[in-house]
């Protein structure tokens, strides 16, 4: 038992719910403003492939990030640009995007890199690791909080300023009622649409940040499919979290949990799909149990 | 609009997303310092340039109609089985367990009792997101997704742990017994019987949507599920029916994968054939013809772009970009016919 629940479980758990928290944010708001965006994980993939293109060419992780942002920017443009302009099914798109993502990857990495599978340089600059100082003196904190990729520390400032965003600002009123009431929006003279589109490019960006996370910040390289379901665990995130930043946060920490004990426990002998099920699983119990709710109350108002 | 026949106007729009978005490709390639012509050329020739590429384009089309019509035949009555995946990997696994644990029963028994277990396990698998959907009002396209992850990570366990290979195969099951595998019907190609079943499949299907009244009324409630409803139909049985058929389909396409191509359960068996399927059908509104053409074309694409590869270097990935493309470009096209429609409008009050 000692060796599965330590502290290091802990640090991974932070470690492998980064991405998912960062991709959830992102996934939130346009859930938020009323769109379902299940190109999550094509999204994701994008971005971690031009964050290696960035740092490799320019030999800076910042240009790395910078044109993961820029390929955010442009498929959440793009995802904007079908689903609000040109009222395309949200799922067509999503699937179109997910494909997208997976295809042109792997085509730019053989054609860019001239390699198959997978592609890693030490020309390749990572993610700084951040060290807090103060935090040394306190050597549980330090062993879980400390140390980490730089990302870890943004997505958590990044949760604060979403909620921010979201539910102190004007804008994030507008965002959230492009999504409930877009008629009551537009008589109150703000465009539902321009909403949508703020929420699906800065869904990009975030999943840009996701992406740059998976192949600068947690390992120096890129492989196929890297991002691995994480946008789809970051869509459970997402419910198991009810849209809302803060809890979507700790849903995340939970799968990253889990993902994490998912490792230990193989090493003991239990079998790690389970484990790796069990967010899946939780996401189903989670829409039952809400629609349970919805259902009782429908039921009583009725009376 | 008829969201199930495909007239003039719409077979036009079709055949202009997909030159379009070849006409991208060759921009790509012509970025890449490639010929176009010659690429296409090779891809043409790859997928029909003789014999033996006709055969392996064919064998491609198999998962690709199964999961094009499973997607079409739910999505009729309106619920959106996206869950396909996973449901071929439960009924490839559920057909294989039965070919290597009953390896002594006679051939065509053994085949039907592996084709019809994978049914019930494809089937048995889209009846969750179903039922949620018609009783709880959950929506189905997230718990499909969530289960698609779930029946991969479950037949994975099974193929590690208590159903590992023991005859020597690496990283699947063991191989189905001998006599089950479907024959050849080319040497050297891979093209064998599944090809004619899945046409006697496609047939039932379309005999199914087209000739008898559950067909029609699949789509009267897809169309107007309020109207379908006053009219006295079940809509709620009809939708959970059309659900337990399309992960029928998904589950046979598994068992199909197996006996015709492996010959045991792998954990990357399929690449994706579910998405592909439902999105062919998409393209094509559900039409069950237009599923079959439409998929010789995926199918195609695919077998052409590895000769594209040998013989120019252009990565064959190109085609999963072209395909993306053409899906985009479809998906907008109501929204493109609109747009021009409002700029034409706008021009003439000028």
């Amino acid at each position: 038992m000692k060796d599965i629940f330590n502290l290091s479980l802990l640090q991974n758990m932070i470690r492998t719910a980064t991405p998912l928290i960062l991709a959830a944010l992102g996934g939130l708001l346009t859930m938020q403003s009323g769109i379902l965006n299940i190109g999550m994980e094509g999204m994701i993939l994008l971005g971690a492939f031009f964050a290696v293109v960035g740092s490799y060419f320019f030999a800076s992780s910042a240009m790395g990030v910078g044109l993961a942002v820029i390929s955010g920017i442009l498929i959440g443009l793009l995802f904007g640009i079908f689903v609000i302009e040109l009222k395309s099914d949200e799922f067509v798109i999503g699937v179109a995007i997910n494909i997208l993502g997976a295809g042109l990857t792997v085509f730019l990495l053989r054609t860019i890199f001239g390699v198959k599978g997978a592609f890693s340089s030490p020309d390749i600059i990572p993610l700084p690791d951040i060290n807090i100082g103060f935090l040394a003196k306190f050597p549980v904190l330090d062993a879980i909080f400390n140390n980490h990729s730089i990302f870890v520390y943004i997505s958590w400032i990044l949760v604060i300023l979403v909620y921010i965003f979201l539910f102190k600002t004007p804008m994030g009123y507008w965002l959230r009622a492009s999504g409930e009431s877009p008629a009551a929006l537009e008589t109150a003279g703000v465009s539902p649409k321009k909403m949508k589109y703020i929420s699906s490019i800065l869904c990009g960006i975030l999943c840009g940040f996701a992406g740059a996370h998976l192949s600068l910040g947690y390992l120096t390289l890129f492989t196929e499919n890297m991002s691995a379901n994480k946008g789809f665990i970051a869509l459970s995130v997402i419910i198991f979290g009810s849209s809302h930043p803060i809890k979507a946060f700790f849903a995340a920490l939970l799968f990253g949990f889990f993902d994490a004990l998912g490792i230990r426990l193989q090493s003991v002998g239990i079998p790690s799909q389970f484990t790796q099920m069990i967010p899946y699983i939780a996401t189903i119990v989670v829409l039952f149990i809400v629609s349970q709710k919805t259902f009782q109350r429908r039921k009583s108002s009725e009376v | 609009m008829n969201k199930f026949k495909l007239d003039g106007e719409y077979i036009l729009s079709i055949t202009a997303s997909i030159l379009l978005a070849l006409i991208l490709g060759g921009i790509i390639m012509i970025f890449n310092g490639k010929n176009p012509i010659q690429g296409y050329g090779a891809l043409i020739t790859g997928a029909f340039g003789s014999k033996y590429a006709l055969a392996t384009t064919f064998t491609k089309t198999v998962p690709l109609i199964l999961t094009g019509l499973a997607t079409a035949i739910a999505f009729m009555t309106g619920i959106f089985n996206i869950g396909g995946e996973g449901q071929l990997y439960l009924g490839a696994f559920a057909a294989t367990y039965i070919g290597f644990t009953f390896k002594g029963l006679p051939v065509s028994l053994g085949v039907i009792l592996a084709t019809i277990c994978a049914a019930i396990a494809g089937a048995a698998l889209s009846y969750i997101p179903a039922i949620l959907k018609v009783k709880f009002k959950i929506d189905e396209v997230i718990v499909c997704v969530m289960l698609n992850s779930i029946a991969m990570l479950f037949t994975g366990y099974l193929v590690n742990y208590p159903f590992k290979a023991t005859d020597g195969s690496m990283g699947g099951s063991n191989l189905i017994a001998d006599q089950y595998k479907f024959s050849k019907l080319m040497d050297v190609s891979k093209l064998n019987t599944s090809i004619i079943y899945t046409a006697m499949i496609a047939i039932f299907i379309y005999y199914l949507i087209k000739k008898t009244s559950y067909g029609y009324d699949f789509k009267m409630i897809g169309e107007n599920n309020l109207f379908a409803k006053y009219m006295g139909l079940a809509t709620e049985k009809y939708m959970i029916v059309a659900m337990l058929i399309s992960g029928a389909l998904c589950g046979i396409a598994g068992a199909f994968e197996v006996y015709g191509l492996h010959y045991r359960f792998l954990p990357n068996l399929s690449k994706g054939y579910a998405f592909d399927g439902m999105l062919i059908a998409l393209i094509v509104k559900n039409n069950p013809l237009g599923i079959i053409i439409m998929s010789i074309f995926f199918a195609a694409l695919k077998t052409g772009s590895v000769v594209m590869e040998l013989e120019t270097g252009i990565s064959s990935e190109l085609v999963a970009v072209i395909q993306a493309l053409i899906i985009l470009f479809m998906a907008g096209e109501t929204g493109f016919k609109e747009f021009f429609k409002r700029k034409n409008l706008s021009k003439k009050g000028a």
